[in-house]
């Protein structure tokens, strides 16, 4: 079946149309026939790249000035005779889309309907700048595309098995009932996915493992995968916490913001866009958010970028430790996301002096493989060590499939003790 | 009625007018600001990078933000630049006659279904609208500095202003994330209106003696919590616009609790205007950055 998969936010829609079925999904023979980006909704000079596997990356310009009209244009270009990929909207049998919070309210990917749309409003206010816009989109591509399933997939769902000592913060108990505020963790899509597919190469079941998933892009978050299950992810109640980002400070001693607030009188906005986009590696070096740009200044002798490299990596090192202790063990630790891909310094040094507990990385592997998937670990690594490239929008697809086809599993919370 | 706002005119490029520009510009809408001549465009381009890149360092924006807000900002010194736009606004200075003579050349290049906006704190949007071809378009806009980051907007109604366009003003108000506040014409509105007396008191305790104008603003501002005593908010706004004010509501009122203090006055004079001069009821850097804060007016952090 060939599936729209959708991931709209306030100002761009990115779009990808995947065939796939059961079979395909067991085999690994998905086929992604499109992936598109449209940019600067709202503006006079929207953008919108179509790349088609085999062919030139299709640019076009225009003035779109809401989803629903992106979503017009991007479905006659795939309808196009000569750029598109389909023959007629109509070879469209379902369509996924990314949500970013599905708050405790979703534990699974959903099909649309009224209530999961009510339920999603109601979440937004735990990601304002997210959730509206998700939503914007399904409506969009709803009117567009009226007569076919819309499945909605969750970055928070997979995280729902986390158990309360994991998801709870040590304030009092009332901001929890009161505002459902607790650990929710993100890139749960990509987790599952990195989870799952490392299993399927290495021909285990992951039911049986314990594996921790590294995830390093733009953002960075951690997830210790215990027997299929999320146990506990770095990030927090928003994606600022836990590991250095490019911009995101993660951990830090919570005391440091009112204290910042009244020595530097900060205003509220003015210390939130501190933490979210003057921090992390770009804070830190002052040289780029960018860890290719930090490595390079590194090479040339610059402390503050050597000093961000580390704090970066040392966290993920720090976190393994973690949730090796969380888990009484680990069989495998996955790198995904851009730089996890990419990085072969970081994973060396996220890696590194870690023996005693069984992760041996092989430098040879390691520095061999960049952008694909593959094991960096020597053959006789009692913990595994693997580059997974992530796939968020294809685990989005197969899950359109496990919905429509009833096999779709849940991602069911322990019972809390009262 | 379909009216979208994709260009919007603004003239005068100071202080304010560079405000309200980088908030519009942070929508995603585009601005003509025009200025008198190629001289004070290259100043006010100046300043503005050097603002936008100071709410950088103070964490208030991005770089890329600064440069999508720059990418939307044209100058101009002529008002053709308005004939495109969907509404305009004027934020030049306080001054009747100079108001005038703008709203009637926007009213002559923007088409007659936009909005005129008048930035006045002070002034009657009914007569500064009346030599205007179409009066009823003419609407008030009170913007409050630094627009970028106060919430409050006064929308002022004239005694013509249409009310598709008082509509329109409130709906644009909305889209800059501003709580509009809907008022009807009558000088200084509600928020000068209501502090320039205080201001104005403040004031005449520092020339009688009571205190000095340092415990006046720390009595003020620790006491109800205001973000600025009234010494050095006056400072801030400079002490000739809060003189003209404060004149200005007397002569439209008659009220006596709008006779601008003498010790102000004395001030002025002096050229002695407040931050922009270094110097006012207290002592500032270049930068604007009070020189003379009292260590009371730090933070406690216990």
């Amino acid at each position: 079946m060939k599936i729209l998969v959708l991931n709209s936010g306030s100002s761009s829609v990115k779009f990808q149309v995947i065939d796939t079925d059961l079979e395909r999904m067991e085999a690994h023979r998905d086929q992604t026939l499109a992936v598109g980006s449209l940019e600067k909704i709202g503006l006079s000079d929207s953008r919108l790249v179509l790349r088609v596997p085999g062919r030139e990356p299709h640019q076009a310009y225009r003035e779109v000035l809401e989803h629903r009209a992106a979503i017009d244009w991007a479905l006659a270009l795939l309808t196009d005779p000569v750029i598109g990929v389909l023959s007629s909207v109509a070879e469209i049998g379902a369509v996924g889309h990314r949500v970013v919070h599905g708050g405790e309210a979703f534990a699974s990917s959903v099909r649309f309907d009224a209530e999961v749309v009510a339920k999603i409003e109601e979440c937004s206010v735990l990601a304002p700048l997210h959730n509206p816009p998700n939503l914007r989109g399904y409506h969009a591509a709803h009117a567009a595309l009226p007569d076919v399933p819309h499945i909605a997939v969750f970055d928070t769902a997979f995280h729902q098995t986390m158990p309360a000592h994991a998801f709870l913060y040590g304030i009092p108990f009332q901001f929890y009932t009161r505002h459902h505020l607790r650990r929710y963790g993100f890139h749960g899509t990509s987790h599952r996915y990195v989870t799952f597919r490392a299993c399927q190469v290495l021909g285990w079941q992951r039911e049986d493992k314990r594996l921790i998933s590294v995830h390093l892009g733009n953002g960075c978050s951690m997830a210790a995968v215990d027997h299929g299950k999320s146990v506990d992810t770095t990030m927090g109640f928003t994606p600022l916490e836990g590991l250095l980002m490019g911009t995101r400070c993660g951990d830090m001693d919570p005391a440091v913001v009112p204290w910042l607030m009244a020595i530097e009188e900060l205003t509220l906005h003015q210390v939130n866009t501190m933490l979210n986009k003057h921090s992390g590696l770009q804070g830190v070096s002052g040289v780029s958010s960018d860890m290719r740009e930090v490595l390079a200044a590194r090479a040339k002798g610059y402390t503050r970028a050597d000093v961000a490299f580390r704090m970066f990596c040392y966290r993920i090192r720090k976190y393994i430790g973690a949730y090796a202790a969380a888990m009484g063990g680990v069989d495998a630790v996955l790198f995904a996301g851009g730089i996890g891909e990419n990085s072969p310094e970081v994973r060396a040094a996220a890696t590194e002096g870690l023996e005693f507990m069984g992760l041996r990385l092989d430098p040879g592997r390691n520095g061999a493989i960049v952008g694909t998937e593959g094991e960096i670990s020597v053959p006789d690594s009692a913990v595994k060590l693997l580059v997974v490239p992530t796939n968020e929008e294809l685990t989005i697809a197969r899950d359109v499939i496990r919905v429509l086809h009833g096999v779709m599993p849940t991602f069911e919370p322990p019972e809390m003790v009262s | 009625m379909n009216w979208e706002l994709h260009d919007i005119a603004i003239v005068g490029g100071g202080m304010m007018g560079r405000s309200i520009a980088v908030k519009i510009a942070q929508q995603g809408i585009h601005v003509h600001l025009k200025e008198l001549s190629e001289e004070r465009v290259e100043a006010c381009e100046a300043d503005l990078a050097a603002e936008l890149e100071r709410a950088v360092q103070r964490f208030d924006s991005t770089e890329a933000e600064k440069r999508a807000v720059l990418s939307r900002i044209r100058w101009d010194t002529s008002f053709d630049c308005a004939q495109g736009c969907d509404l305009a606004i004027e934020t030049v200075q306080e001054d009747a006659e100079l108001k005038r003579g703008i709203l009637s050349e926007l009213d002559a290049v923007l088409p007659t279904t936009h909005p005129l906006v008048v930035n006045t704190s002070t002034l009657s949007i009914t007569e500064l609208a009346a030599t205007c071809k179409n009066p009823e378009r003419v609407v008030g806009m009170h913007f409050l500095y630094p627009v970028t980051q106060t919430r409050v907007v006064e929308v002022v109604r004239g005694q013509l202003t249409a009310d598709a366009v008082f509509e329109r003003a409130i709906a644009f108000a909305r889209l800059l994330g501003k709580v509009p506040i809907k008022c009807f014409e009558m000088p200084g509105f509600v928020t000068t209106r209501v502090v320039l007396p205080m201001v104005n008191e403040a004031m005449h305790v520092v020339m009688e003696g009571v205190a000095e104008p340092a415990d006046v603003d720390l009595a003020m501002k620790l006491g109800y919590d205001f973000r600025l005593g009234p010494l050095e908010w006056a400072d801030r706004v400079g002490l000739d616009k809060v003189h003209n004010w404060l004149q200005h509501l007397h002569q439209e009122t008659g009220e006596p609790r709008f006779r601008p203090c003498p010790l102000l006055k004395r001030l002025v004079r002096a050229g002695l205007l407040g931050a922009k001069t270094g110097r006012g009821f207290f002592t500032y850097g270049p930068d604007r950055k009070r020189l003379d804060r009292p260590n009371d007016d730090r933070p406690g952090l216990a």
